[in-house]
């Protein structure tokens, strides 16, 4: 054990612990290297795509340097269609670069000229709790509507052509948390009138959505606060979580004194919202500095009013304004998004009125994202991006639905307010999920619910031509050259065998490198 | 359709022997540079040579579990004040729904039962007023900086049980998994660990497809991964050496000792599962076990419903680990430690139900825990004016003091400086 005492103090002492380390792995590791090394040297020779300069990439002897999924990200355009589609197809690959990057992220921020008429009838047709009114979801069975709003969301991801709108959607959804469990049918609800309607409008015009939303009130205990007993729930997650954030200024006392402004919003009937005039308090109250004087009880319906002028003040907040453009920045740029990135962002958000195009314009410069290091796909993002690569055929996206719940990621199940994490730290523990459900997707062929032809992989029967529209289909072309290398030899013993070929796709959908946008 | 072995040696035990090798050589340092920020003291290595060491298994109640029903002040008129219709009864008060007397102060609730022999037999110690020094009404920040070891410290992301294992040998050499969350994500608590990885069902634990060439395509991503970077590599090639090693195991068919049963609940089922890797001596070290729902701002009443239900699961739960793994056969060496985010308002609310407080319970469980007794420091009434804000139950014990107690003495290590930074803990006599 001396050895491993030795290496970590080194690695606090000295910088260049680590690399002294991780050589010493790879020295270590050389013995297994060496044999794959050969078969792949052996197959790379034949591949296409050789004679095409690739600068940047390392070179195809094993070194010790680490690769950076994004380090052979060379074209602009692609990574543009990373970050705003719930990943690569051939066909969007093909078109960002047609229209080049400013065209092709124009026509995804226009989403409603976009034709989605034909997922929009498939959702329909299969799903009809999510076009069903209040009253007749109200008599449906919770895990019924619950399956059909987790599918209609893994089916739009696929193949809806708003492929920016899903990112959005994905996006507001964990903004605005709120698990099923609690609300049931009424999350049904909210998905469709609050968070697809408005997400990309402006977050203004969505807060208050999201607070007129009968699952918000519901699920946060605003419907069971009242002036002799407020319930601050609700209140405190509001400034915490979807406006100032939790250093943005606020206290305890404001959380008090906004859980008294909002006394009377609440529900009614099957899921309706309303302003209670008997639940609420007319005392004066003052939150972040702002007074609201005392009001006779007589005001009634009329002291909605209060708690509105306090989501217009919540809004406006130059808290707001920050909050909001870093989590956009980390959730469509990067982990990291610098001073000058969260200052930019939100002097748009304070210039536009929180115009969500304004800010993602802002958010996707071709400066910020030629920059931007790969991030990590959740696994809902991965499970549908390999569909969206393989060009799988999907008749019932349950088999998908369920594989993102094995990994933890299944939606709407996430319970607490805050939503799920977008943390490296957090997802990359778990990668067994993401190899199963590459196993399960390359072997998928089952015509009622999904199906992947790998004929369309094997047409010149070559192991290089295999590797080289895996290539094309799931890496627009951009593919790590040590990759294209180990999945070659994988191939090489039996290329048209297409159990193998199947295996060497669910290697590339497991590998490293396809783990990142 | 066979394996037929051309892209790797085709030899089973030079593969696995050459992919243990260069993950001890290099997983583990990799991540333990990454997750140190520059700022903290130099680490003195902690040995293995304490061979009394425990096993730590770390419990976390999420949502706030609220303390004064799971451990009530009985004789303070205050509680009954503030909780008309939640509060529960006095052992003597002749109801037939009521508390149990741990001593002359506190009683634990009906649902709480399943923690009594424990208590009773001297190995479950009670800590009533603990919680994060650190104000904080917020879930997710007080969960954070709980599980990180110190507040408000954005620079700070491992956690401090990941911290433990990467200043810690290994108490078995060369494992390949010392640290397990059964969970389907890390919690923050083990970021940084080396040689750790959420499993949530660890009776089912391997790559799926054809059997025939498992082994070449575990091989083949352990290759590829080998390539990448950061915390992805690490826990991919982690996790293919532990598919062989989970293979050897049979958590599923997992017999508890002692007449011990466990739950059928989530909680239940994965401390079963805790118990069943402890117990296969492969040398995990470190477990970690969530139990979610303690969030009860309305319809708290802790004599039946959600609360009762999830005190239950919870009492019965560790009751069952203490009977199977500490009372059981072999008598392993576990110190077991649960703790909240915070406690909850010490009045109750509208909705029969408690809002975010302060002051909570912890619970620690052990051969060596100086327990059958709770510990309470400058405990006083809970009149309005001894509270905090005029409203919760003052944390008087850092969590960080009886986790520091812990580790120091019942894990061995001695960089309590690296664990909890920029704190001196004070040490209780939480253990013995």
């Amino acid at each position: 054990m001396a050895e491993s005492a030795e290496s970590a103090g080194e690695s606090v002492d000295r910088p260049d612990g680590r690399r002294a380390a991780l050589q010493a792995g790879v020295l270590a590791l050389a013995g297994l290297l060496a044999p794959v090394v050969a078969g792949a040297q052996g197959a790379r020779r034949k591949a296409p795509g050789d004679n095409v300069p690739r600068p940047g990439l390392p070179p195809a002897t094993i070194s010790p340097e680490l690769i950076d999924a994004a380090s052979g990200w060379l074209s602009p355009e692609l990574r543009l269609v990373r970050r705003i589609t719930m990943g690569l197809s051939a066909s969007e690959a093909t078109l960002a670069q047609q229209l080049g990057y400013s065209a092709y992220l124009e026509r995804h921020l226009n989403a409603a000229s976009i034709d989605d008429s034909a997922v929009n009838q498939f959702v329909a047709t299969n799903y009809p709790t999510t076009v069903a009114s209040l009253d007749t979801l109200s008599t449906k069975d919770s895990g019924l509507v619950q399956s059909e709003l987790t599918n209609a969301m893994v089916y739009r991801a696929a193949f809806s052509a708003r492929q920016l709108q899903e990112r959005l959607v994905e996006f507001w959804t964990d903004h605005f948390n709120i698990s099923f469990e609690k609300v049931k049918y009424l999350k049904a609800v909210d998905d469709r009138d609050v968070i697809r309607r408005y997400a990309m409008t402006s977050f203004p015009q969505l807060l208050k959505a999201s607070a007129h939303s009968v699952a918000m009130l519901a699920y946060l205990d605003q419907t069971s606060s009242t002036s002799d007993a407020p319930n601050q729930n609700y209140a405190r997650e509001i400034m915490e979580l979807h406006t100032l954030g939790v250093k943005g200024g606020y206290t305890q006392t404001d959380v008090a004194e906004l859980s008294r402004v909002l006394t009377g919003w609440t529900t009614e009937g099957k899921g309706t919202f309303v302003f209670s005039p008997s639940l609420h308090d007319y005392d004066a109250k003052t939150v972040l500095g702002v007074n609201i004087p005392a009001a006779s009880p007589s005001t009634g319906a009329a002291a909605v009013a209060e708690g509105e002028r306090m989501l217009d003040v919540l809004a406006a907040h130059p808290s707001t304004a920050l909050f909001i453009s870093t989590k956009m920045l980390k959730f469509f740029l990067r982990y990291d998004p610098s001073e000058a990135q969260i200052a930019a962002v939100a002097s748009a958000y304070r210039s536009s009125q929180g115009n969500i195009k304004s800010m993602l314009r802002v958010v996707l410069s071709r400066q910020n994202l030629v920059a931007a290091p790969a991030k990590l796909k959740r696994p809902y993002h991965l499970v549908v991006s390999a569909v969206r690569a393989l060009g799988a055929q999907v008749a019932d996206p349950g088999p998908l639905s369920d594989q993102i719940a094995n990994a933890g990621h299944q939606p709407f199940t996430w319970q607490t307010p805050d939503g799920f994490p977008d943390k490296i730290e957090y997802w990359s523990g778990d990668i067994l999920p993401r190899w199963n459900y590459a196993a399960f997707l390359a072997s998928a062929d089952a015509a009622d619910s999904v199906r992947f032809d790998v004929a369309r992989f094997m047409t010149a029967g070559t192991a290089p031509a295999v590797v080289s529209s895996i290539d094309r289909f799931c890496f627009g072309g951009e593919m790590p050259m040590h990759l294209r290398e180990e999945l070659a030899a994988y191939v090489a013993p039996d290329p048209t065998d297409p159990s193998r070929v199947r295996e060497a796709v669910s290697l590339a959908l497991s590998a490293y490198t396809f783990q990142f946008y | 359709m066979g394996d037929n072995g051309r892209t790797n040696c085709g030899c089973r035990e030079y593969n696995e022997l050459s992919r243990r090798n260069f993950i001890i050589g290099s997983a583990g340092a990799a991540v333990f540079g990454a997750i140190m920020p520059a700022w903290l003291p130099k680490v003195v290595f902690a040995r293995s040579a304490n061979s009394s060491r425990d096993v730590i298994v770390n419990i976390f109640q999420r949502g706030g579990a609220d303390g004064l029903s799971l451990v009530a002040p009985y004789t303070d008129a205050n509680y009954y004040a503030a909780r008309p219709t939640i509060a529960i009864p006095r052992p003597d008060s002749g109801k037939v729904h009521r508390g149990t007397a741990l001593d002359g102060t506190f009683q634990f609730a009906e649902g709480m039962l399943g923690l009594l022999p424990a208590y009773r037999g001297g190995e479950l110690l009670v800590l009533q007023g603990a919680g994060l020094s650190f104000s904080s009404r917020s879930h997710f920040d007080a969960q954070h900086f709980i599980e990180v070891g110190k507040a408000d410290d954005l620079s700070l992301s491992s956690g401090w049980l990941g911290r433990h294992l990467a200043t810690s040998d290994p108490m078995t050499p060369g494992a390949t998994l010392r640290g397990v969350a059964v969970a389907n994500g890390l919690p923050d608590t083990l970021a940084g660990a080396p040689k750790t990885l959420p499993i949530p069902d660890p009776g089912n634990f391997s790559i799926d497809g054809n059997g025939d060439t498992t082994n070449a395509r575990t091989d083949w991503l352990a290759t590829d991964y080998f390539r990448g970077t950061g915390l992805l590599r690490s826990t991919a090639l982690d996790a293919a050496a532990t598919i062989a090693l989970l293979r050897s195991i049979n958590v599923g068919g997992y017999m508890p000792s002692n007449g011990a049963r466990y739950p059928d609940s989530s909680f239940g089922t994965s401390l079963r599962a805790a118990a069943a890797l402890i117990k296969a001596d492969i040398g995990v070290e470190a477990i970690q076990v969530d139990i979610d729902g303690w969030d009860t701002h309305t319809t708290a009443d802790p004599l039946a419903g959600q609360l009762y239900n999830l005190m239950s699961d919870f009492a019965d739960s560790v009751g069952a680990f203490w009977a199977d793994v500490l009372q059981g056969s072999g008598r392993w060496n576990v110190t077991l430690v649960s703790m909240s985010e915070f406690g909850r308002n010490v009045r109750q609310n509208g909705d029969a139900g408690t809002d975010h407080g302060r002051g909570g319970v912890m619970f620690v469980m052990g051969h060596h825990v100086s327990g059958g007794r709770v510990l309470t420091r400058d405990w006083q009434p809970l009149a309005t004016d001894n509270l905090e804000d005029d409203q919760d139950l003052k944390v008087t014990i850092d969590h960080r003091d009886v986790l520091a107690e812990i580790v120091k003495n019942r894990l061995g290590n001695p960089n309590l400086d690296v664990i909890f930074p920029d704190y001196t803990p004070s040490m209780l006599g939480v253990t013995k």
